[in-house]
This record gives structure tokens, sequence and C-alpha cells, in this order.
């Protein structure tokens, strides 16, 4: 067997109920199950995810606003085709990220850009679009959530407001004989 | 359009604040560049595990335990998050691997030196990580829109390994005189290797112009440094610990500490493979690479089931 990386799928993450779901980076695995656990490791390891969702890369269509024209020129109705649904992600800040805006339905991939071109460029431009076929989106299901996303809620001490070192810095400052008089601290904690 | 036309409208979007995403056109060099950098980044995050990974059994509580296994677990997390924006440039995950176990890479020099006692793995966080979340603070605002957003997170994420850094050399210069020579011993040995992580003088450094015109870089290797230098010096002076440089000192003009020339002889030495560790930290990765077959086995044919 070769000892390959396996294919990529694109990671998109809810930081909270309610909100759109984001695209993070994407992770390598071999089926979309491992790819969610490895989405959990690698991108949820501090208490803000209520969903993530996988999709294999090869599934994206679309590309920054210089791509776009290119790619739409290419839609057409694909004939015998049967319509189906696409999720939507665009990108419309420098500084932000593809974002979920909504759903199409469409014979196929170009025609669901062109779609999704309409509904959501049509009140300010897009710098990036992506379609990717729903049934394609790997989800963690609402009754996953506490096992796959509650046990960084118990690790306070990822976070940097956990460590008091300005205040501690502070004391040592006011009071300088606190150094070198002290019994042995870690070794009591 | 001409390949002229092309560059030039590239640099007024740079020039406008414009992120560049993947698909974009780019200049090769720019591409390069890039190509460069993050593999090297994520490739030292990659590395940066093994001296600190070696004192996790060893940590002296529960609580530190807990709290290093958690930094290194980051900086695992952290090379997954470099190698993506990485691999949005076109190179593969396979080709970035194979470049690091074959030699044939770079990453940050600073993990080459060894952790030898449990204070080390205070001022790693201390120095270390301090002088790593300057650099991706810089970062941050990077023209390349996947390395600005991987380090939006990731410098958000570090700012735990810094203070945890800290937290440990409080307890230790708070300590019995064994202890507080520790923690003075961990600094002399990992300040000026530290001070080496910002790369070469701007003079020096063959990179820097074309990395500032694109906006891959917003500050250059002495101005990142010099911020180094000053915010530690207050930190040191509190906890009562001598940095080793006999010329460190207040300049009251600039506003800056002044400090000694930089050993390059050394920095260039270790870069070159010669350093304390450089071998032993590519053993380690290919050992680990090696002893992960049959875990990378097993899940392929877990996949695999009819």
């Amino acid at each position: 067997m070769s000892d390959t990386q396996w294919p990529r799928f694109e990671v998109f993450v809810q930081e909270r109920p309610g909100r759109p779901h984001l695209h993070a980076g994407s992770v390598h695995a071999p089926d979309p199950e491992m790819a969610l656990l490895n989405a959990r490791d690698v991108f949820v390891r501090r208490p803000e995810c209520a969903s993530l969702w996988v999709a294999p890369s090869a599934t994206v269509r679309g590309g920054t606003a210089e791509e776009l024209p290119q790619l739409l020129a290419a839609a057409r109705t694909e004939p015998g085709t049967s319509s189906i649904e696409y999720l939507v992600f665009a990108k419309v800040e420098e500084r932000g990220t593809l974002t979920h805006v909504g759903e199409v339905h469409a014979a196929g991939p170009e025609t669901a850009l062109a779609a999704a071109q309409a509904a959501a460029g049509a009140t300010r431009p897009l710098l990036a679009l992506w379609v990717i076929p729903a049934e394609r989106v790997e989800r963690t299901l609402p009754e996953e959530a506490p096992s796959m996303f509650d046990p960084s809620r118990h690790k306070p001490f990822r976070d940097q407001a956990f460590y008091h070192i300005q205040t501690a810095l502070r004391r040592l400052r006011r009071d300088p004989s606190a150094i070198g008089h002290r019994q042995s601290v870690e070794s009591k904690r | 359009m001409t390949d002229d036309e092309r560059l030039a409208a590239f640099e007024a979007r740079i020039a406008r604040g414009e992120k560049i995403e993947p698909g974009d056109w780019m200049p090769p060099e720019y591409r390069r560049q890039l190509i460069r950098m993050i593999s090297q980044h994520a490739h030292s995050e990659i590395v940066g595990m093994l001296p600190e990974g070696g004192w996790i059994t060893m940590a002296p509580s529960l609580r530190r335990k807990l709290v290093l296994v958690a930094k290194v677990q980051d900086e695992g997390g952290h090379g997954q998050y470099l190698y993506h924006a990485a691999e949005t440039l076109g190179i593969t995950r396979e080709e970035m691997i194979e470049a690091l176990h074959s030699g044939k890479a770079k990453y940050s020099s600073i993990f080459n030196y060894p952790a030898r006692s449990w204070a080390d793995i205070g001022v790693i966080g201390w120095f270390v990580d301090g002088a790593a979340i300057l650099n991706q603070t810089m970062l941050a605002r990077s023209s390349y829109g996947p390395y600005a957003r991987a380090m939006v997170r990731i410098s958000a994420e570090e700012s735990f390994h810094n203070k945890q850094g800290i937290e440990i050399v409080l307890a230790l210069v708070q300590g019995r005189p064994a202890q507080r020579a520790m923690a003075q011993d961990a600094v002399n040995r990992w300040w000026w290797p530290t001070l080496m992580m910002f790369g070469p003088h701007d003079s020096e450094s063959p990179n820097t112009p074309a990395l500032v015109r694109w906006g891959i870089k917003t500050r250059s290797n002495d101005e990142l440094r010099q911020e180094f230098v000053n915010q530690t010096v207050p930190q040191a002076e509190a906890m009562r610990l001598t940095l080793p440089d006999p010329d460190l000192r207040f300049d009251e003009s600039t506003g800056n500490w002044r400090f000694g020339e930089i050993d390059w002889g050394e920095f260039w030495r270790v870069v070159g493979g010669d350093g304390p560790c450089n071998r032993e930290r590519l053993q380690a990765r290919r050992a680990a690479h090696e002893d992960g077959l049959w875990v990378r086995q097993a899940m392929a044919a877990y996949a695999a089931r009819a």
C-alpha cells in the first residue's frame, strides 16, 4: 500500500448555534468520518464550536473574483441531469473567509455557481464563491456535539486569561523580597 | 494582459490592502517565497513539539503536565493549519514532508537546541513563544489570505503558551536557591538563540525586500528583534534574572534597549545543520513517521471496508 497523506477535505466551523459555518482550512483523511474527527482535533481545541462540516476538496467548484467570469461562462444546462442541492459559500470581506450563505438547486456545478452568483452577488461584490453538492457534505449531528465539542470546555488552561502574569510581575516589582525566600513552589502544587 | 500588466494589477491590489486568495494570479516569485516561508513555518511547529514533548512525563505536577500536553498538541495543530495554507499554493503535503525528512527543508534553528531542565520549558514559553508571537502577529496582516488567517488563529492560541512559560519561571525564581539558579541557567542558554530566531540583520537578509514589497512581511527582522528585547528586559528585571549580555543598556534617546552583537557564526552553523540537536530532531521525525505507518494502514483499511 502506498503511504500517502490521503485526499483533502475542506473544513467549515460553526462557532455558535445560529451563526453561519465558516471555512477554516482543510485536513487529509481516508474517509469523511475520519475527516470530521481530524477536523475536530485540528480546528476545535478551544470551546468555540457548535457544528462542523467537511466536504472532499475535489467536490468544490468555484474560485476568486478573478476566476469567476471564466467559470460562469462555462455554465450550461446539462440535458437529462436532474437538479440537486448545492451549499453556497461566499467571501465578501477582505479580512473574512468563505462563509455559508445559503443553498441553490441546479442541474450542474456551473449552473449552481451562476445561480449562487445571482443570489449572493446581487447586493455586494463577491471576493470568492464556492458551491458544494449538499449530499457530499458530512456534518456533525446535534446529538454528537457533547462528545465532539464539550471536552474542550473542561480545559480552561488553554486560555491565556487563565494565567495572571501581569499581576504576579507587578507584585514582584513592588516586593522583591518574594524572590529567594520561599520553599520549593513547584513541588508543593 | 501581458505579465507586466498582471504584475502591476497584482501590486496595485496589495497596495489597496486586498488579500490574495488561492487561484488569483500571482508572480511566480511571490508563490515561491510563500511556499518557502509557510512550509518552513509548518516544519518549525512540527519539530517544535520535540524539545518540550520530552518533558511531558517529567512535569513536576499534574497541572503542569496538562498544560504542557495542551501546548504540544497546539503546536501539532498549528503545523497542520500551516501545511494547509502552503497546499493552497500548489505544493503537496507529501512533497513537504519528504523535504523535511530528507533534510532538504529548513525549520527554525531554535529547535536544534536541547531542553536540559524543567526551567527550559518555562524559558521556551517566555522567550521562544514570545518571539514567535511578535513574528506571527506581523504575519497575520500578510497579503496572502490563507496565511494571514492561519496566523490570526495561531497567535490567539499561542498567548497561553507564552504565559504558561512565564508562570513556570515565576514559580522557580520564588523558590529555593537551586530553583532560581536553574531558571538563570536556562535564561543564559536561551537568550542568544532566541535573538537569532528573528533571522539575519536586514542588511544581510536576501529575501526581505521582496517580502516587504508584496506585503508578505510588514516589519523587518531587526524591528521585531528590538521589540522583543524591549518587552523582555523589564520582565527579566522584575524576576531578578540577568540577561547574558554585558552590552545591554537602555538608550534614552530612542527608548530602546541596546544589545550586543549576535554570534552570526553560530547562527549559520546551526542553520547549516551543525547545531546541538539537528540530527536527533530529524531522526525523531523520521522515526515518528515510520512508527505511525501501521496507524495510517489501519485507517486506510477501515475506510476501504465494504
